[in-house]
């Protein structure tokens, strides 16, 4: 096992730069996942850090060994392919034993871990099938079991897991995880599905267009996003990002005065607080029912919004509210009444939302 | 309906079917006949022989000896002349009776096996790496090189042959037998590696690149995931590209008859062929047989690829 080390990475492909001056750490045995809108360049870093593209400029290193001249052969990666990219001429068996036959690994060891690998991955009836004789999960299983077999420094997982249904998909990301848990082995993940990277990555770093947005733990970029791209990115429904006028003390919205309990605007003295246009963000998730809400709780209340539409969606409501011109998403538990067409106060604590400067899309702190 | 016929048209269309198929099966089935018949049945419009006759078909095996020719009463009258000393009278009688140089089936059979079998095996070597680069790997002057083989391809062989037969005697390989068999197989490589290429080329796109690129995570360097991923992924498109050079080595003529013709010894089968039809020994059964003889690796060769064009081999490692 080793850690990665990216310094300075750059990658153009011909002329369009795709990744610019990234630099980035992933200690020994850290989950890290790489998340970030199709076409970011997310994919790109990874196969970089497999050696399957060429960096333009920078360094890698894999544990503290230069690799930017190493073919991919020898770095002693294990990969997992969005497409699973299995040998359709061989059976399971020998798919997942490839890596370890071509090390020249003596018979006794590929067998230990081959009756290992297949029983965490529950692939004991199927080792004499060909890869065109299995299921689309199954196959899944195969291409982690070819990774999980080989005793490699570094797992890397391009998408892994976007070929599957969405029952499929909750499986394998609980077993990757207990994987991890058992091999603890230095895993980078690629995804642009903001669940999967919440749920499986000890750190989660947010790329767009190239640059890291914003690396920490899930919570830390769920409860603390650095700007507006990572705030709507991460979670699901995404944050609401309203207009809003900045004053001493509150934030109006549509003429509601929302008071900023611990004093957030004191936080940036150097802005002008008089009626300083800003975005305030706000998840869905964040929302109280006035009726609902505990007495003690210092909260800032949304008056009269309007209800669009709801979308019941079992324990939870889903609803599109109206207020003044504005549209948001809000997501109240199943106790709301409320019907499509009524008015409703909403309660939001403040300490949970979040300005954002008008212009740079930045975090106001 | 769509798909559905009445019998009147299913009996239509197996009519025409069996018009085309017997218009194309008709030569074959001649030389079939023809090479089973007696000389007195040769006359006989008929396909089906009076009485079958596998003389022709031992003679060339070698399984029994030629007939002999009996010498005529004139040649006789000739040589009882006693102004013809021993050695003429000899050499004479040898026209009739030595039965050796009929036609040496066999020996042709293994001249054209071994040129047709090492030039297939080479063009597809060379092709096999031609290919690979070509659809996979990215280099100056790709599409240049590219095209420029294909227009290889369109370029006639008589128009070529002249300079190249030119080209070996300049060089000095027309000389020998070794150098003329060099300069053929040569040729015959050349001729068929611009289709070969093509194919494997067209076909090694189809094999989805991630695969040799778990292939290089599993440790494989490019070289030895060609072995280990693309070739065995590509045996049927190998074995009919295979095939395909084969056959066009086995029936070529043209450069064969320049290249060996002072060689008779090293004569390929479809020169051996028209030189039998012009000696003395050309006897219609006798150039029937060797003919059906000479067909037959080509029909085999084509049902042995037949069963391998049906590929899939690369069906289900890969996610489309």
């Amino acid at each position: 096992m080793a850690g990665i080390r990216l310094e300075n990475i750059n990658k153009k492909f011909g002329k369009t730069e795709v990744l610019h001056q990234v630099n980035l750490e992933i200690g020994d045995g850290e989950f890290v996942v790489l998340v970030g809108p199709s076409g970011c360049g997310k994919s790109t870093l990874l196969r970089l850090v497999a050696g399957l593209e060429d960096i333009t400029a920078g360094n890698i290193f894999i544990g503290d060994a230069l690799m930017n001249r190493i073919e991919p052969q020898h770095r002693n990666i294990a990969m997992v392919f969005q497409n699973y990219a299995l040998y359709p001429h061989k059976n399971v068996r020998e798919n997942i034993i490839f890596g370890l036959k071509r090390a020249h690994a003596p018979k006794d060891v590929i067998e230990s871990r081959l009756s290992k690998v297949v029983n965490i991955l529950g692939l004991e009836d199927f080792l004499a099938r060909k890869p065109a004789q299995l299921s689309g999960g199954q196959r899944q299983r195969v291409a982690m079991g070819r990774a999980l077999v080989r005793d490699a420094k570094v797992f890397l997982f391009d998408e892994p897991l976007s070929n599957l249904d969405a029952k499929l998909r909750n499986q394998m990301r609980s077993e990757i995880r207990r994987i991890h848990r058992e091999y603890q082995t230095t895993s980078v993940y690629v995804t642009h599905d903001q669940v999967e990277a919440m749920t499986l990555g000890e750190r989660v770093v947010v790329i767009r267009d190239g640059y890291i947005e914003q690396q920490g733990t899930p919570m830390e970029i769920y409860l603390h996003p650095d700007n507006i791209f990572v705030a709507t990115f991460i979670g699901a429904p995404s944050m609401n990002i309203l207009d809003a006028r900045l004053f001493d003390g509150y934030v109006e919205l549509e003429g509601c005065k929302l008071v900023m309990e611990n004093g957030t605007p004191g936080q940036h003295r150097e802005l002008p607080k008089t009626g300083l246009p800003v975005k305030l963000g706000i998840r869905p998730d964040f929302f109280i029912d006035r009726r609902h809400a505990g007495d003690g709780e210092a909260l800032a209340v949304i008056h009269n919004a309007r209800i669009d539409l709801i979308e019941p969606l079992g324990f939870d409501k889903e609803l599109d509210v109206q207020i003044g011109s504005q549209l948001m998403k809000v997501r109240l538990d199943l106790r709301t009444q409320a019907t499509e067409g009524d008015t409703i106060d909403l309660c939001v604590d403040m300490r949970r939302t979040h300005l954002f400067d008008i212009d740079t899309g930045q975090r106001l702190q | 309906m769509l798909g559905k016929r009445t019998w009147v048209e299913n009996g239509l269309l197996a009519a025409a079917i069996f018009v085309v198929v017997a218009f194309c099966l008709f030569p074959f089935v001649q030389i079939l006949s023809t090479s089973l018949k007696h000389q007195f049945d040769w006359g006989n419009p008929s396909l089906i022989p009076v009485k079958l006759n596998w003389n022709a078909y031992g003679e060339l095996l070698g399984i029994r000896s030629a007939e002999q020719v009996d010498v005529p009463d004139s040649v006789k009258r000739l040589l009882e002349n006693p102004s013809i000393s021993e050695s003429q009278r000899r050499k004479i009688l040898d026209r009739y009776q030595t039965t050796s140089d009929v036609f040496p089936f066999l020996r042709y059979f293994l001249n054209t096996f071994m040129l047709s079998a090492s030039a297939a095996a080479v063009s597809l070597c060379l092709s096999v790496f031609g290919a690979y680069a070509l659809s996979r790997l990215r280099f100056t002057g790709q599409t240049v090189i590219q095209r420029s083989i294909l227009f290889v391809y369109m370029v006639g062989g008589v128009l070529l042959m002249v300079p190249l037969y030119q080209m070996s005697v300049k060089i000095g390989l027309a000389k020998s037998v070794g150098g003329s068999l060099v300069s053929l197989l040569l040729i015959y490589i050349i001729q068929t590696l611009p289709v070969s290429l093509y194919m494997l080329g067209n076909y090694f796109r189809t094999i989805p690149y991630a695969l040799e690129e778990a292939a290089a995570m599993d440790g494989c360097s490019r070289v030895e995931a060609v072995f280990v991923i693309i070739i065995p992924l590509s045996v049927p498109m190998l074995m009919t590209v295979f095939v395909y050079c084969f056959i066009i080595a086995w029936n070529e003529f043209l450069f064969a008859s320049v290249f060996l013709k002072q060689f008779h010894q090293w004569h390929t089968l479809p020169l051996a062929l028209q030189t039998l039809f012009m000696s003395k020994n050309a006897i219609w059964d006798r150039i029937m047989a060797a003919s059906m003889l000479t067909m037959i690796p080509v029909v085999v060769c084509f049902l042995f690829a037949m069963r391998n064009l049906t590929g899939g081999l690369a069906e289900g490692g890969v996610k489309e």
